[in-house]
Parts: C-alpha cells; structure tokens; sequence
C-alpha cells in the first residue's frame, strides 16, 4: 500500500533531483570538486552565500526572540480568545507568498508609506531606498517565517507542566530568570523546530529575495535561477542546490543534536 | 516583633469582574499551623496564592513578619509554596530542584550542597538526589517539592491541598511528616484543603471559608464540637440538622425539615439545631421511626431511619442488637447532643 | 493590570506586523490612480474588476485551479493507503519509506523544479502540464500522509476488528468504518493541499513554459513590467479567498490543529 507513494516520489523526486546534484561534481564529464573551489573563488558567489547564512540566521533568531513573547502573552491567554489569536497568527501560512511579499513593495517602496511618512516629516527630502537593500529581504522574510515559530513555541509552552512557572517565582526567580532557568529549557524542543523550520524556510524562500532582493540582493535561491536562466550554467546550478540542501539538513541535524543535549 | 507571622487586613481578590474573597482579615501567629478549609471555590486557594505574591490584590494589606509585601512581588516576599501538582521541574533532577532556589541568591557552592543535603534528608530523600522527577513516586515528588521550599527558610509555608494526590495510606503517613517537620522547624505554615478530616487531623487552627467569607475560625476541637452556623455544622460532620420553626408551650418547641416536623419536649432560641449520628439515640425515646437502612461499620452501625421529619442517621454501638430494615424503632434527639446553630453569620 | 495592557500591546504589535499588510494591499488595490501607493489615490474598484480582464491572469487562474484540485486528489489517492499501512502494519522500513515521502518538504521547491524539467521533461518529452501535475502531486504528498496519519493515530484500531467479526471483508472495513472516521482529517488534509499546492512558486517556476504558467508565476512575470495596483487588487482576491477557504474549514473541522 505504501508502494505507489514510495515509488512516485522516488522516480519523480529523488531521482532527478539526485542528478541535479550530481552535476555539481562533474566538470567536463569528470567526478571532481573543481567546480566548487571555482564556485567559492568568485567573490560574487562568497558573498551571496554569506548573505544567505547570515539573513537565515538573523531571521531564525528574531523569530525566537519575538516569538518567545508573543507565544508566552499567547499562552496566558482565556482559551476562547487564545484560540482566535492562533488562527490570526496561521492565517498568514494560507496566504499566498506573493500577495504577503508584494505587500512590503507597497510599504518599502519610493512612494509607499514609510517614504510619505519620511518626506512628509522632513526627515529626507528624497525617498529613501528600502527596496532592493538586505532590510527589506529580511523584513520579509521575517513576515513569512515568524508564524511557524510562534505555533511551535507556543505549542511546547502549552506543554508546560503546571505552575512551574509560580513555583520559580515563589523560590526568588525574577522574569528574566524564569526565562533563562524554566522556560527556556523547558521549551528547547519547540524552539529547536521552529528554528529549523524558519531557517530553512529562509534559505530555500524564492518569492521574497525575488521581488524585495532583485538582482541586487540576490541569495543562493535567486542565484540558482539565475544560473540557470541567464547563463545556463548547470553545475554551478547543481553545486547551489548542493549546498542548499547541505544546509537545511545540517541545521535539521545540529539543532536536533543541541535540543537532545 | 510581634508574633504575628502573617496578617491579612481587609483583602480584596477579584478575577477580573469577578470578587472571589471580598475584604479578609485573618492573623497567622508564628509556628501555628493553620488550615484553610472549605469547598472549591471558597476563595481559599487564592487567598494562599495572593499571600505569595502571585497575584495581586484588589485592595486591602498583606503583612509578613510585620512588613507590608503587598507590593512586593513574588520572587522577594520569601513564602514558600508547595502547588497542589507539586509543580517540579522536570528538567532538573531531585537535588537541582532542590538547589534551585539557593543558586538565584548566589549562595556559595559549598554552603548549597550541604543545605540540600539537610534538605533532602529531612524529608528522608537523600538516596534519591540524582533522580529525575518523572523517576519518583508521587511521594516522592510531594516530598521533594516540600524539601525545595523548605531550604528557602521561608517565612512562612504555604501547601496547597499537600494530601490530595496521595492514595489513602501514603495520605496518613504524610500527615504525620508534616506535623513532625513543623514541630522540628517551627515553621509557620498554612495549607488549604477541602478534607474536613485532613484539616481537623492536622492544623492548630482552622478556618473555614465559604464563598470568600470566613465561617468559623477555631481549634479542631471547637469546630468539631462546637461549629456556629448551618454550613459550619454540616462541613464538620453534623448529619441531623434541622430548622426550629417554633417554640409552641411553655417547655416544648417544633423542629422541621421539607418534609414534616417533630415535637421536641424542650425549649431553644437557636434558627437551627444539629445532632451528630453518634449523638442520636436509638432504641428508646418519645419519637417513633421506620429503619430505611442499615450499615455495619465494624464498631458501629449505622442507620438511616424514616421519620416524621424527614430522614435521620444514626449510629449505635455494634455491641447492641441489630434492629431490620423496615421496623420501627423509637429514638430521641436530646437536648445533651444538640448543637444550636445560626443560619448564617 | 499593567502586564496585561503589556501583554496585549505585545499581541497587538506581532499581529500588525503578520497581518498588517494584507490590510494595506487591500486599499492599495482600492486607488483610482494608476500608480502604486498607499494611501491610495481616490477610492475606486476598478483595479479589483481589472484583474478579471487580463487575459492571462484567467487562463493562469484556471492551471492552478486544476493543478490544485487534481494534484491535491492525486496526492489523497495515493497518499491516504500509504498513512494506513504505516500507521497500522509494522512494515519493514517504515521510517525509511516516511523519509522519502517526506522529502518533498525538505528539498528546496526549486531543486525540485530544475531536476524534473532538465531530467523528465526534455528526455523524456513530457508536456509542461503533465510535469507540473506530476511536480505538484509529489509536492502534496508529505503533508497529505502527515495529515491523513495524524487522524489516523487518533483513531480507535479496534473499530476495525469489530467490524470484520461483524461481517465485513478488510477493505469493506476501510471504506465502512475507518474512512468515515477520518473523513475530517481527509478534508483537511485536502485544503492543506489545496492552498500549498495554489500558493507555490518556487517549484513551478522553471517548470512554466509560454502560456502554461501557474498564478503566481504569471502575477511575479506581471509585476516586473507594470506597476499599476492591479497586482494589489489580485493578491487581495487571492487572500480573501484563502481566508475564506480557511475560516470555513476552522469552523467545521477546527483546522489549526491539522496544520
């Protein structure tokens, strides 16, 4: 029974996608990792990889810190009502990624509200560029990330034994060290699923570096098409998608290591 | 100093819109052990969780040792409480959880293992330090979570239902630890139960709360013998209780249930009287039932007999003669047994 | 009371940001300019009755209708039989086989995109319909046996051994029984689908050719010419329509715990 989806996915998926892989090993029909020393060699290459750790990483780490709030001012909440939060905080998940991305054009852009707000204050008498800059990749991969990390947060907050929250404080524990010495490890396996998920997610996003990025701030992901549509180079293509997925299983694998640990 | 360990003055709690004890006043004395007794929802767990800090008080003033904390926030006031789910920390083991506290006042290395320890073999834990919490028994826990505030010195003591997880043996045994720990440390403690029995075992003092209010405030012994009201009477045991509806000649009054009345052939001023079953007797006596029922109870049996006003239980010593279901017997409410009551306060 | 108003701002503040911009494309899309901006130029809904009249963004609309709604029951054919056998048979391998099933989610869209079109469609000639179709299945799948199983998991096993002691054959007490029980979690399963499957871009990206496109790739095509608010107004459409889809679902089938 199990066979049919085993198979589709195989042939359809694994499959092709494993060639796809492969290509970064082969220059000139040979195996070799020339390709990748050649991929690294290029400044543009480097930096556009740093760009994408780093972005995966700040979004990843923002969601926790804002989510660990709003999660925790969630939780503490009569259940009727924390039951419409929830659906307000997921509804963001239904929504197609293109309308959420195209919003921050509208916000970011040289007639959009932040540049009004800044010409009509005096504060610059020209708009400012946000579009096309690293903040507005980051703000908008913020918006579509930061839902996941809330419902996993605050689903482990739901699992909270009972009153251990009090009990900390009744045995001198100020809010900050309720935080570092409870909650916190209390709620690491949530907060290790929801990075994962919101790190990946941030590497592997197209819309949001396409549209609030360009060919400006371009990441692995817009670089691979690139790759691919502008110059037809496949084992550059085949070597992005390598370390893509490198990363995304290397963070699945780390954070699993440290929420065990 | 006074020897006021805990003093409550005009307390207001409310949830929300919602007024769970409306303007307390109660005293705490050092080293007494005081019970807070009455049914869920009397405001007595709040109470306990407005005395340590936890939440904050409508108005009104809290005093520990003689110092207003009203204001003073939880992690500052040193009351220890123990939560009715004894509420460890699942991440840390047996002598962490212990430890917790004294590692957030910095204290040093040394002075906390040998604190833990003490703590831990007051309890009578010490083998147990490095287990998990998920590894103890519910015991266990409960003594583990009485060890974590007790090395905290607090001021005062708090347990919330500290019996009511444990089966029925483990319940005795516990009972008699906590008495013997207080009297070892002379800690002043208080601990809300809804276990009339629990509270009269244990405490120096009981009060008992209903709806937010205190009912009656006394030793086991005064509340056992001696309750005020209607609720009082019924929570501490008095099974018979019925209203006076009139005194009808110069030496006898009528008492009344729904259902009918008796004539008694002595005079009360009280709203209501209360008999216990123990205080009913059976086998003589002006009045006449039917028995409804009857149960063995090893020293005792106890009735349940149908009459004029209604049903009344009964016990009689075992040693004397079974009466069967369905015969009448004669029986007296006496004046010796009956408690007066008020309806309310 | 001061934690709460703390408590409330901090909500509040999360929520602007989450959901705060749909709002602003919502009167973006309402100008009767012919610009991007907000706030909007004047009120006028001739953006939102504009999109209706771009050619392509009907046919685009129609591909990713039939992409979702085939696929998604594409995945639920194959998918629903594949959560049974690993929920109830200790087969062989089961960790194994949910790895490649699951792999789908963990491999970037647009891998899968570029693998499917450089190795099956060229070689193999496959028509861009069909590798979409094919594309949008696998993509599906995960969440369909995840979905499915979760129900699955929450379901009495006995009800089926009553039922064949009743009389019935195991596949009638399948159908009979079991997929009565599950019938929620399928149809959750199927919006989840559905609104993944509508909304995704990486993977249908390089597998679009001229005049098959899906949605979203025609509306990310669309916006680098124009600039004019009827991406707004379309990206507006398309959020009240998932929001529909997914305030009825909640109502009926409590949804958020399925996701």
């Amino acid at each position: 029974m199990v066979l049919p989806a085993a198979v589709f996915t195989a042939a359809l998926f694994l499959l092709p996608v494993g060639i796809l892989l492969s290509e970064g090993f082969k220059v000139g029909g040979e195996w070799t990792l020339a390709g990748y020393a050649d991929f690294f060699s290029k400044p543009l290459n480097r930096t556009v990889f740093f760009r994408t750790l780093k972005l995966g990483l700040l979004v990843a780490l923002v969601s926790a810190i804002v989510g660990y709030a709003s999660a925790f001012c969630i939780v503490n909440l009569e259940p009727k009502q924390r039951g419409r939060i929830f659906g307000l905080v997921i509804l963001p998940l239904m929504i197609s990624p293109v309308a959420r991305t195209y919003a921050w054009i509208v916000i970011l852009g040289r007639t959009g509200i932040v540049n009004d707000a800044i010409v009509g204050l005096g504060l610059s008498d020209t708009p400012i560029r946000f579009l096309f800059t690293e903040t507005a990749v980051f703000l908008g991969l913020l918006q579509l990330f930061m839902p996941l990390m809330i419902i996993s947060l605050i689903s482990s907050m739901e699992n909270l034994p009972k009153d251990v929250i009090p009990a900390a404080r009744v045995l001198g524990a100020s809010w900050l060290q309720v935080f570092t010495r409870v909650i916190l490890p209390l709620t690491r396996e949530g907060l290790v699923l929801g990075g994962t998920l919101v790190f990946t997610g941030a590497l592997t996003a197209y819309i949001t570096p396409a549209i609030l990025g360009g060919s400006k701030v371009l990441m692995l992901e817009t670089l691979l098409y690139q790759k691919v549509n502008v110059s037809n180079d496949f084992v550059s293509a085949g070597i992005i998608a390598t370390i893509l997925i490198v990363m995304c299983f290397g963070a699945n694998v780390v954070l699993r290591r440290i929420a065990k640990a | 100093m006074s020897d006021t360990a805990v003093s409550l003055q005009n307390l207001t709690l409310a949830y929300g819109e919602t007024v769970a004890v409306p303007s307390l006043n109660l005293d705490i004395h050092k080293g007494e052990l005081v019970a807070l007794l009455g049914p869920s929802g009397c405001g007595k767990t709040t109470t306990m969780r407005a005395i340590a800090g936890l939440m904050t008080p409508r108005s009104g003033t809290i005093m520990i040792d003689g110092v207003d904390v009203t204001k003073v926030s939880a992690n500052k006031r040193g009351v220890g409480l123990v939560f009715q789910s004894y509420a460890l920390f699942p991440h840390l083991s047996g002598f962490e959880n212990v430890a917790f506290g004294l590692r957030l006042k910095r204290t040093p290395a040394a002075v906390i293992t040998q604190k833990v320890e003490a703590g831990l073999e007051l309890v009578g834990l010490s083998h147990l330090a490095e287990r998990m919490p998920a590894e103890l028994s519910g015991g266990q826990q409960q003594r583990l979570s009485l060890a974590r505030s007790l090395v905290m010195e607090p001021k005062v003591l708090l347990l919330d239902e500290p019996l009511s997880n444990l089966d029925a043996r483990l319940r005795l045994e516990m009972r008699t630890e906590l008495q013997t720990l207080q009297r070892q440390t002379g800690i002043t403690m208080v601990f809300v139960t809804h276990d009339q029995a629990e509270a009269l075992a244990l405490a120096d003092r009981i009060v008992l709360m209903k709806d937010g209010v205190i009912e009656q405030t006394g030793t086991p012994e005064d509340l056992y013998n001696r309750p005020n009201t209607v609720f009082a009477a019924d929570f501490v045991g008095f099974e018979n209780i019925f209203k006076v509806s009139g005194n009808t000649a110069s030496n006898s009054m009528v008492i009344a249930s729904d259902t009918g009345e008796l004539n008694l052939n002595y005079r009360s001023d009280a709203s209501h009287l209360a008999w216990r079953p123990e205080g009913v007797i059976i086998g003589s006596g002006p009045h006449a039932g039917v028995v409804a029922g009857v149960a063995f109870a090893g020293n005792k049996r106890e009735y349940v007999i149908t009459t004029d006003a209604g049903k009344i239980r009964a016990d009689v010593d075992a040693s004397e003669s079974a009466v069967q279901i369905g015969e009448t017997v004669s029986f007296e409410l006496p004046e010796s047994s009956a408690r007066p009551l008020r309806e309310a306060l | 009371m001061g934690k709460t108003w703390a408590s409330r701002l901090i909500i509040f503040t999360t929520l602007l940001f989450l959901i705060g911009p749909f709002f602003i494309i919502i009167f973006a899309g309402l100008s009767a300019g012919s610009s991007l901006s907000f706030p909007p130029q004047g009120l006028s809904l001739k953006w939102y009755l504009a999109v209706f009249e771009v050619e392509s963004f009907r046919q685009s609309f129609t591909l990713s209708m039939f992409l979702a709604v085939c696929g998604t029951l594409c995945a639920l054919i194959i998918g629903v039989p594949a959560a049974y056998a690993i929920c109830r048979y200790k087969i062989p391998g089961a960790e194994t086989i949910k790895l490649i099933v699951a792999a789908p989610i963990i491999v970037p869209g647009i891998i899968v995109g570029l693998a499917l079109l450089r190795y099956l469609v060229v070689p193999l000639n496959f028509t861009v319909t069909l590798a979409l179709f094919l594309a949008h299945t696998a993509l599906v799948l995960p969440y369909a046996v995840r979905v499915v199983s979760a129900s699955l998991e929450n379901l009495r096993t006995d009800i089926e051994e009553a039922a064949v002691l009743l009389g019935c054959t195991r596949l009638q007490a399948f159908s009979k029984v079991v997929l009565p029980n599950i019938r929620s979690g399928i149809l959750a399963a199927f919006i989840l689908g559905f609104v993944t499957s509508f909304n995704q871009v990486p993977v249908s990206l390089f597998l679009s050719g001229p005049g098959v496109r899906t949605l979203p790739i025609d509306m990310l095509d669309y916006m680098e010419i124009t600039y004019d608010p009827s991406v707004a107004a379309l990206s507006a459409l398309l959020a009240f329509l998932s929001m529909g889809i997914v305030f009825i679902a909640e109502k009926t089938l409590g949804f958020s715990r399925y996701v």
